[in-house]
């Protein structure tokens, strides 16, 4: 595998979110903004994937889906596999990916007047892209969620699925 | 054991963009603090020009009766330099992984900006530990 | 007696935490893209990524003094070889040939063997003009002159247009001296 150093990702991403902060008013637009970034990086994530995979039936089972982002996405770009994949806990039709320490996150301090934006943004964007682009649209956003007997908190990238996925899964039976 | 009393960052432009208390017997105020950090900026420069040999980049160490000040400058101008206990050891070493905690936890940070006072939880972590680690280390020797 | 200047960045690159290239590749292709829709002139992207690669070499250049043992050059000749040994491989992996000096000695050409930020690139006809990697050249002019040397940095040859090897240029304007804070009329 070719490698580049940890730095050197760092700087870029820190200077993509210096840029984006110049091309924005609020903290909402910052965060669409990381997001659609993302959203670029893992819709050529799929791509490349099913291309190197080639004969692979492509994955059209959400939890199918959700293990690949979770497994094989999150390895090829972070060298691990994210901490855990939970289902949640008020909604039927929402997933949550956290993480103790997202790889984008590790050099970052978020200014207190910024309140809770997270630059796991970019991660949620790189999620929605590769779920859209196999077929499962969905809203997907990043949380900082405090951690008892932690001191830092750690980001869950919450999926929600569109309607139209929810309803697809329910008539099928297949979730 | 050793003792680092405080820490401080100044910028190439002389401005004190860090300072941290780990327990110094009197307390300085920022302008004290501010006041110090000139003071030194201008000291480290002074002495760089007294020099009579070629080459020298300014004070690394002085002695006082009740302190040792240890001072690090790296090629691009930012000046570290710790106030700790009179001959405190390792604390070029201190020096060198602060220098590298500021360049992960501040420079990496999109939302510092260079020149300006440090505020990144992160580095205030890492530094704590790294600090604590020192005190630690001399401990157990 | 000077400290001895490593040759070579594959110790500081192995002692690093590395990520996967494509990571690293597909993150920049994305910034590119939104450059394209944000600024539309490809002469603006040129300029802008050349602005990013400067504010990312002026914050680098820290971490590579703080992690790689290097201190001062003797001249600009050991700077480049530096850069191109010791630089591109401790960040990201790859080095670079110093090749063309002029007769003063002052600019020369830094040929990489492999350049990560083009895994996966075919320029369409519409970026004819676009410096796709031209946020290394700002990289390097930022990083220099935070120690002192004024440069200018630019592409001579890059296999996204069709050439045979990536190729910068870097070219030295002025080195500035260490600064006396205070004049001695204050």
């Amino acid at each position: 595998m070719v490698e580049v150093s940890l730095s050197a990702f760092a700087f870029l991403f820190s200077e993509l979110v210096q840029y984006n902060q110049t091309q924005v008013d609020n903290i909402a637009e910052l965060e669409r903004r990381l997001e659609d970034a993302g959203y670029a990086v893992g819709a050529r994530v799929l791509e490349l994937f099913c291309h190197r995979e080639k004969g692979n039936r492509r994955e059209t089972r959400l939890l199918g889906i959700l293990s690949f982002v979770h497994t094989t996405v999150w390895k090829v770009l972070f060298g691990k596999v994210a901490d855990s994949l939970e289902k949640g806990t008020e909604h039927e039709d929402e997933y949550m990916i956290s993480e103790k320490e997202l790889l984008v996150n590790r050099f970052i301090s978020i200014p207190k007047d910024m309140g809770t934006f997270n630059c796991g943004a970019f991660v949620a964007g790189i999620v929605r892209g590769v779920l859209d682009n196999a077929g499962f649209p969905s809203v997907v956003t990043a949380h900082f969620v405090p951690m008892e007997g932690q001191q830092r908190p750690r980001t869950t990238i919450l999926i929600k699925f569109a309607d139209e996925v929810s309803h697809m899964m329910s008539l099928l039976n297949i979730y | 054991m050793a003792t680092v009393y405080n820490l401080f960052i100044i910028n190439k432009s002389g401005g004190l963009i860090f300072y941290k208390d780990y327990g110094s017997a009197e307390r300085m105020d920022t302008n004290d603090s501010l006041r110090l950090a000139s003071l030194w900026h201008s000291m480290h420069a002074i002495s760089q020009q007294l020099s009579p040999t070629i080459g020298c980049f300014g004070i690394e160490l002085l002695q006082a009766d009740n302190f040792d000040l240890h001072c690090f400058q790296s090629l691009t101008g930012t000046k570290f330099f710790v106030v700790c206990e009179p001959g405190a050891q390792h604390m070029e070493g201190l020096l060198k992984v602060i220098y590298e905690l500021y360049t992960d936890f501040v420079l990496k940070n999109p939302f510092y900006e260079m020149e300006m006072p440090i505020r990144c939880e992160l580095f205030d972590l890492h530094l704590s530990q790294a600090v604590q680690k020192e005190r630690v280390f001399i401990l157990g020797r | 007696m000077a400290p001895v200047i490593p040759r070579s960045g594959d110790a500081a690159f192995a002692n690093v935490e590395r990520v996967n290239a494509e990571l690293f590749t597909l993150t920049y292709g994305a910034i590119v893209r939104q450059l394209l829709t944000d600024l539309e002139e490809v002469e603006e992207v040129n300029k802008q990524l050349d602005q990013m690669g400067y504010n990312i070499g002026v914050r680098l250049i820290d971490e590579f003094l703080a992690k790689s043992n290097i201190s001062r050059c003797v001249d600009f000749k050991e700077t480049a070889e530096v850069i191109a040994k010791v630089g591109f491989k401790m960040f990201l992996g790859v080095t670079a040939t110093v090749t063309n000096w002029d007769a003063e000695g002052t600019s020369c050409s830094l040929v990489l063997s492999e350049n990560p930020l083009v895994g996966f690139v075919e320029l369409p006809d519409t970026c004819h003009g676009l410096y796709y990697c031209n946020i290394l050249c700002g990289v390097i002019r930022g990083a220099l002159e935070m120690v002192s040397m004024k440069t200018e940095v630019t592409w001579v040859r890059d296999m996204l247009h069709g050439d045979d090897a990536y190729e910068m240029r870097v070219k030295l304007i002025k080195q500035v001296p260490e600064e006396y804070p205070y004049k001695d009329d204050e």
